[in-house]
């Protein structure tokens, strides 16, 4: 396969899994921001959705108050931002569009009639109620993508190098939500137990669909470290860190089976799964919640460029 | 190097056995210079393997399965990524502190010809904890006479070195009794290892030490080689000797006449290169 090619096949999954979990943040942003202030206390969750989704700078270089309106424009709609919603599904249509023949009839579909879509939203939604229509739309969208792709691709080289897309952004997401809002996982927290924690613990753990897991896996009430402990270190939650590294070494391996070699790309991704296979809670608590995220994003990012240079370049 | 395993315990009763509960240590972790790509551990009878962790961090398997049967196999196999990390053992679990490796057992015993061999191999190799390692290393793999005949699984440190032959557990039991005798923490490990002769068909697993040296952490001995671990080598289980890292362990009621027959596949995998 040409590196052009799986370049395009990366990046569009890439951009389609970013996609969703813009969605995903400015949904969780908006339910937390309907509650009362005394319940959630005096935050600024829409500067905090900027972050997590990691333009901070470039939005405020373009805006001076983060707020509803200048956050779900920004976020969602903006051109200027070039990770909007409409950016992504922009660059991911591009992508395919390059590649036209290595997609399945459906996966093309997906895309193209998601991009053609985006123009009927062209307008903006005029109401709070339109825009989650619009955020449910989005996340409809890249299932409607993932689906096909899981349903029809052939099992080659060219669906392993999507699936790395997913997995890579994914666990760069859900990282991305764990930094941000780490302070309050922490379990030293003072005001522990009380409504305004319970609203955002319950907050982080909706942004990653995991609510109704966390009582399946714990069946306890919600509590801090067990929510970084299921987003972190559990397999069996799809947006954890650890199952990321599960896919991702999977899907390195049937590449490097395939094609007779392997090389940094494979070793650090096992490094990474190895670290998180090993690693205890407590551990974690004990070295640092912040500093661990601050590593594993350090180390996604170093997977990201030797993935680009073994395969991409 | 990708090394594919199968490791076949098969027990065969005159009569037969009524019931057999067994604690399994045969599952690979990973640690950096280490990958288990895929793992998985089949029981010739019906029962539950509940899985868990012992206090070293080893995977544990236990199982309990009733009989009656004439013939028991439980078979462990998969593949695993291995780099060469020049024998530094890094990325492991570490539930204790080193010192504790510096404990002796029943069958790591220290007894007066092994502490003076120790002393003598390290003075000759001059200062420094590494040095003493590598010279014990090379004189206890000249020393001693590889020999499956004279030794038994209850075979202590100095009764092998009195005999000056033994198997790979008996070299590994005497480098961790002279190891701890140098103040040196030392501990056992059992695992596999990829015979460079072409030979694949194995009638055990192997067994090397990791003895601690300060600044560098957990290094791996191979005394029947005479090598410090390579990407040859797969570790498995680790323990203060073999009773703590012994891939099977159990009891049975019933079952007279047991015998015991272990069949081990180590090969290399696929025919992948590293680029």
């Amino acid at each position: 396969m040409l590196s052009r090619t799986a370049d395009n096949l990366y990046w569009l999954a890439r951009y389609v899994e970013r996609a969703e979990y813009l969605a995903r943040i400015l949904e969780a942003t908006q339910r937390i921001t309907a509650m009362p202030l005394a319940y959630v206390g005096e935050t600024n969750e829409w500067a905090s959705a900027v972050a997590t989704a990691g333009c901070s700078g470039a939005f405020f270089a373009a805006h001076e108050e983060a707020n509803e309106e200048t956050v779900t424009e920004f976020l969602a709609f903006s051109t200027a931002n070039p990770s909007s919603i409409l950016n992504c599904f922009e660059v991911a249509r591009s992508n395919a569009r390059a590649i036209r023949t290595a997609l399945t009839v459906e996966m093309w579909d997906a895309i193209n009639t998601t991009w053609l879509e985006l123009k009927r939203f062209g307008n903006r939604p005029q109401s709070r109620d339109e825009f989650a229509r619009f955020l449910r739309w989005v996340q409809e969208s890249s299932l409607r993508f993932d689906g096909s792709a899981y349903r029809t691709m052939l099992r080659n080289d060219a669906y392993w190098f999507s699936r790395i897309g997913v997995y890579i952004e994914r666990a760069d997401n859900t990282a991305r939500i764990l930094d941000v809002k780490y302070h309050l996982l922490l379990p030293e927290d003072e005001h522990i137990g009380g409504p305004l924690d319970y609203y955002q613990w319950a907050g982080i753990l909706r942004s990653v669909s995991a609510l109704t897991a966390y009582h399946w896996v714990y069946r306890e009430s919600l509590k801090p470290w067990l929510v970084a402990d299921l987003l972190i270190l559990k397999d069996q939650l799809p947006r954890s860190l650890s199952s990321c590294y599960e896919n991702l070494v999977q899907n390195l391996d049937r590449i490097a089976n395939a094609y007779g070699r392997q090389g940094p790309a494979q070793r650090q991704a096992r490094a990474v799964r190895t670290k998180l296979q090993n690693s205890r809670m407590e551990e974690i608590f004990g070295e640092g919640l912040h500093e661990f995220i601050g590593g594993f994003i350090a180390d996604n990012n170093r997977l990201g460029e030797a993935i680009r240079q073994q395969y991409l370049a | 190097m990708r090394i594919r395993i199968s490791h076949e315990t098969v027990y065969r009763y005159d009569q037969p056995a009524g019931g057999v509960i067994q604690t399994l240590r045969l599952t690979p972790r990973n640690h950096v210079g280490q990958f288990v790509v895929d793992w998985r551990i089949d029981v010739s009878e019906n029962c539950e393997l509940a899985q868990h962790e012992d206090a070293f961090g080893n995977i544990v398997h236990t199982f309990n399965a009733d009989g009656p049967f004439t013939e028991l196999r439980v078979l462990a196999e998969g593949e695993v990524e291995t780099q060469d990390t020049g024998g530094v053992v890094r990325g492991t679990i570490e539930r204790f502190p080193e010192s504790l490796y510096l404990r002796e057992t029943p069958l790591t015993r220290l007894d007066p010809a092994i502490a003076e061999f120790a002393r003598a191999a390290s003075a000759a190799a001059g200062g420094g904890a590494l040095k003493a390692l590598h010279g014990l290393l090379a004189r206890l793999h000249g020393e001693m006479a590889f020999d499956t005949d004279p030794t038994h699984p209850a075979t202590t440190a100095a009764e092998a070195f009195a005999m000056k032959r033994g198997v790979c557990q008996d070299l590994t039991h005497v480098f961790i009794a002279a190891a701890r005798s140098l103040g040196v923490p030392a501990r056992y490990i059992g695992g596999h290892f990829h015979r460079n002769d072409g030979v694949v068909a194995q009638e055990a697993g192997h067994a090397w030490a990791e003895a601690f040296v300060p600044d560098l952490g957990w290094v791996a001995f191979d005394p029947a080689n005479g090598i410090s671990a390579t990407d040859a080598h797969v570790r498995v289980a680790v323990g203060l000797d073999y009773l703590g890292a012994a891939p099977v362990r159990g009891t049975r009621t019933g079952g007279a006449g047991e015998a015991l027959t272990v069949a081990v596949q180590v090969a290399q995998a696929g025919r992948q290169m590293q680029s």
